[in-house]
């Protein structure tokens, strides 16, 4: 069993940035020397003072301290944890899709799929801005946004993953999607832009942000909302700006069912481009600089880009923009240049995480996309689910340092891991059970080591736990788990409940290790227990044989009971002669013969007699003194009224 | 109109989920009964619409009330009060105001480790109510009675069962029967001293705990049991013993079972499996008018079942249903409201 078995994946292997060691200090001092550490259940684990000599003076004032540390699990929390429910289920479901999707391309059920994921990410975003406007602790508050922060850029990553390479784009051309995903994730000017239509004055050039906006607008691609605010400009009667609408209107749009060829469309293009760098070179628009930007940008001056860049937050804004006015053909897989020549506009700038991922996801390099978001502290909730959903969709190829495919292995371990997180948690833990189930045969002998440490409260716990390890054939877990509980009630002298769970359990040694308790508990006085249990008992007095002897002597006894004598002595006669009896109860199954050899009637046969005489001989030790004399008379006498009797019925 | 299905996450594994009652108005507001999370909680929740003029609404909670231990049922005395068993033994009455639901809720009784093993915690694992009474039953194996209106202890049945009992029902003023892990049912005359059940039957002959009890609602002689392992058993009490029919239904468990308030020919039963599913019992009135003794299970066309919502991963544990909504709660952390259900 390799329980550790991520740290050896290749995809680790090959980039060692994880190898630094934390260095964590301890509240106050806690210990004078000599502490050791244990590990706990999942992520925990304990401090405790250890010392090897023993101290002999008591007068010690050093309160000696256990000190249980716990990693924090940001998944925990109660808004994440919706997170991790939904998902789960979103989860589950891929991996059904997945399973069907082997004999046919199910490439529309990924989409939708991941679109759910996405889905729930927003609705998280939601709840924890929701939340964070709520809080009036600062510290709680800073913490909720800084989550915010980390989904804002794994919806951002999840969506430009989902363009490039989940869903089926017609004929790959990508420039619609890309330019829908800066106006989704960065939006930038659209409220102003918003608000000046909405007002629609002329003279909309006195607000402070207009030609921003404008640009913004240009940028982003959306072309009629730039030339509605031109024709909002107090002069838009002038040349320069019905110039610049007209090239804007004229601009030719690729559509892959536009029934134009993409050669065809490039001649257009080229051709449409060319005559706005005319327009530019006959300094037409000299007059009028902002018109003369825009125009630049139009004819993919990188100039121009680089003069406009300062105003965004990110070089992403203008990645669309950049590939509509350079190359509007460009595939998903040729992003990589654009994305280069964005990025650089930057210029030499220390590049975020997120700049480096998606770059990376331009790239196509999706080794390097998994392993930086690997990094986000979301406990590896998006690595787990972005690698799964790719994987599916066969669109993930990770080759080690020798060349071979560990595409699988990365997934399965990436879940593992994840699963095992979630199966810490007091209630997580079944949806932890669900990741690992879903990669045998691994995820399964963990899942079994996990399931058995879960504490066991309640028998509803308990049940719940066998049916999921059911569910899974986990059988020894069911055997575990009700030999767990078996023994708590035997400590708790509940023989019937232990003798119940033994049965569940179907384990002889637990039904005869709960029967010579009830047994011997019988010996020493005490009432004969679990009647009503042990007379309905079926099939499952045959799992051991001291269990099957407690059942017959119970029966045994409500046959005495209920005064059927007869039956009652062949059933003990039976007891006696099957030598099942365990030693220590040969005494009372002897003595319990004495009232009946005394009846008024006889109910013990002559060669009953003896059988019961043979017995009291070979175990003269179990009887002796009185009893055993007590005994011998009693049989003698029942010998002598029975000896001609028999002779009589033969 | 189509059944709607909407779920809303809410971070706790909902082990029971109630609508409180209301008089003239539809009802709004329910409770819920968290389990197997570190601090669990019983919280009153009420159904809000965000925008107005948007037909969805959303469950919001009003109200919370820390339970130390799983809740293992929540069952009403009266249109207010709560009776609310959980898994550390203890036994409580809750009220919830009529006129602000918002205002937390009151404990008007509690008996405290009701249920136990000596000095260690025991589970009760289930209760339930009859007029102002209570049963309840834990995995100690006893049965205790008690009266909402005074608060008392009327009567202890000691070592009811050998086994830990898993499942209640009140059917009759005096009359109750309970169902063990083992499937093992007894019924229990209240009214007699001794410590011996009436009658006592098996569920079936696979050992396995039976986890839900109810009676028809309006012929009380009829009781329904639900399996551990999915299975349905009938019985009528003029016979005895013998289950009527023993219907092999859910894939895992069965949880929950309720007859719906307002047509007692449909059932509904929630698994864990995580299958909601709707019966249509007419078979079993209609088999009394032909003084026929069993329900007619050989004409299986009578019986049609209908699955209510597409199965979760994660077991269902608890269904509530008012007229045409319905509500469950279930093991992936989320509350389900199910509208426009025919009945």
């Amino acid at each position: 069993m390799n329980i550790s078995g991520f740290s050896n994946t290749p995809a680790d292997s090959s980039l060692k940035s994880s190898d630094q060691a934390k260095t964590f200090i301890l509240p106050e001092q806690c210990f004078e020397k000599n502490i050791a550490c244990t590990w706990r259940r999942g992520n925990t684990f304990t401090i405790y003072p250890r010392s090897q000599i023993v101290n002999k003076t008591p007068t010690n004032t050093i309160d000696n301290k256990i000190l249980n540390i716990r990693q924090e699990i940001l998944l925990f929390t109660s808004i994440l944890r919706k997170l991790v429910n939904e998902s789960n289920g979103t989860f589950l479901s891929l991996q059904k899709t997945a399973e069907n999707a082997k004999n046919s391309d199910n490439q529309v059920e990924f989409l939708k799929l991941s679109r759910q994921y996405r889905s729930i990410v927003r609705v998280c975003i939601e709840s924890l801005q929701e939340a964070a406007e709520k809080e009036t602790d600062s510290l709680e508050k800073n913490s909720l946004l800084s989550h915010i922060t980390i989904f804002y850029s794994i919806e951002c990553i999840w969506h430009l993953s989902e363009i490039l390479f989940i869903d089926n784009i017609p004929g790959d051309i990508v420039l619609p999607f890309l330019l829908e995903w800066v106006r989704f994730h960065f939006p930038c000017h659209e409220q102003t832009a918003a608000q000046m239509l909405e007002a629609c004055e002329r003279g909309s050039e006195d607000h402070p942000q207009y030609w921003d906006t404008v640009v913004g607008m240009v940028v982003q691609g959306r072309i009629d909302v730039a030339r509605a605010l031109l024709k909002l400009h107090s002069s838009a009667e002038l040349n320069e700006f019905k110039l610049v609408d007209n090239s804007l209107r004229t601009m030719p749009v690729y559509s892959v069912y536009g029934g134009v060829s993409s050669g065809e469309f490039t001649i257009v293009w080229k051709h449409w481009q060319a005559e706005c760098r005319s327009k530019l070179t006959s300094q037409a628009l000299t007059s009028q600089p902002n018109l003369e930007l825009i125009m630049r940008l139009m004819v993919g001056e990188y100039t121009a880009f680089e003069s406009v860049r300062r105003k965004y937050a990110s070089w992403f804004d203008l990645l669309g923009g950049y590939v509509l006015f350079t190359r509007p053909w460009t595939r998903s897989r040729e992003l990589a240049a654009a994305a280069d020549a964005c990025a650089a506009l930057d210029g030499p700038h220390p590049q975020s995480h997120l700049d480096v991922i998606i770059r990376a996801l331009l790239e196509g390099d999706l080794h390097q996309v998994i392993h930086e978001i690997q990094q986000m502290s979301d406990n590896g909730w998006f690595a787990t689910h972005l690698t799964d959903i790719l994987y599916h969709c066969g669109k993930l190829q990770i080759l080690d340092k020798h060349q071979t495919d560990v595409t699988k292995r990365l997934r399965d371990s990436l879940i593992l891991e994840y699963g095992s997180l979630l199966m810490e948690h007091k209630s997580l833990w079944s949806v932890g059970l669900s990741y690992l189930a879903s990669c045998p045969p691994e995820g399964l002998r963990r899942a079994e080591l996990l399931l058995e440490k879960i504490p066991i409260e309640t028998e509803a716990k308990a049940m719940r736990i066998i049916a999921e390890a059911k569910k899974y054939e986990l059988l020894g877990v069911v055997r575990t788990v009700c030999g767990c509980v078996c023994a708590r009630r035997l400590r708790g002298g509940r023989a019937g409940g232990a003798v119940c769970w033994a049965a569940r359990a179907r384990s002889g040694p637990l039904c005869a290790r709960a029967a010579h308790r009830v047994l011997r508990a019988y010996c020493a006085g005490a009432p004969l227990p679990a009647a009503d249990l042990l007379l309905t008992a079926g099939p499952a007095l045959l799992l051991d044989d001291t269990l099957l002897f407690l059942g017959k002597y119970c029966d045994f006894h409500r046959l005495y009971k209920s005064k059927e004598f007869k039956k009652a002595a062949k059933l003990l006669i039976s007891l006696i002669t099957s030598k099942i009896a365990p030693e220590y109860f040969w005494e009372t199954l002897l003595l319990d013969t004495l009232p009946l050899l005394e009846s008024e009637e006889p109910v013990f046969s002559s060669t009953d007699t003896y059988e019961i005489m043979l017995c009291l001989e070979l175990r003269a030790k179990c009887l002796e003194g009185e009893k055993a004399e007590l005994l011998r008379l009693a049989l003698v006498r029942n010998l002598a009224r029975t000896a001609l009797l028999d002779g009589e019925e033969e | 109109m189509p059944l709607d299905v909407q779920g809303t996450f809410v971070s706790q594994k909902i082990n029971k989920i109630r609508w409180i009652p209301e008089d003239y108005v539809e009802t709004k507001c329910f409770f819920t009964g968290s389990w197997d999370d570190e601090v669990n909680s019983i919280k009153v929740w009420n159904f809000e619409r965000i925008n107005e003029d948007e037909d969805v609404e959303y469950p919001k909670q009003l109200s919370e009330y820390k339970v130390d231990g799983d809740v293992t049922e929540i069952k009403f005395t009266d249109k207010n009060t709560i009776a609310v068993s959980t898994s550390d033994g203890n036994v409580r009455l809750l009220e919830i105001s009529s006129y602000n639901r918002q205002t937390p809720l009151r404990e008007t009784f509690s008996w405290k480790k009701l249920h136990n093993f000596g000095d260690e915690q025991c589970s009760c694992t289930s209760l339930d109510t009859m007029e102002g009474d209570i049963a309840t039953i834990g995995e100690d194996g006893n049965v205790n009675t008690l009266s909402s209106r005074t608060g008392d202890i009327t009567r202890t049945i000691t070592g009811a069962d050998s086994c830990s009992l898993h499942s209640i029902c009140f059917f009759k003023h005096n009359e109750v029967i309970t169902g063990n892990l083992r499937g093992h049912m007894k019924i229990w005359d209240l009214r007699s001293p001794n410590n011996k059940p009436a009658a006592s039957f098996l569920l079936a002959g696979d050992e396995l705990a039976a986890t839900c009890i109810i009676h028809h609602p309006t012929q009380p002689h009829y009781i329904l049991a639900g399996s551990e392992s999915g299975s349905l058993a009938v019985w009528d009490l003029r016979i005895n013993s013998f289950p009527a029919s023993l219907l092999k239904a859910h894939a895992a468990g069965v949880t929950e079972m309720q007859f719906h308030p307002e047509n007692p020919n449909k059932l509904l039963t929630s698994s864990i499996s995580g299958e909601l599913w709707d019966w249509n019992m007419e078979a079993m009135t209609k088999s009394t008018k032909t003084s026929d003794n069993w329900m007619p299970l050989e004409d299986k066309n009578t019986m049609s079942v209908n699955s209510l919502m597409p199965p979760l991963h994660k077991p269902i544990n608890t269904i509530s249903c008012d007229k045409g909504r319905i509500l469950c709660g279930a093991d992936n952390e989320a509350i389900y409201l199910i509208k426009n259900f025919k009945y």
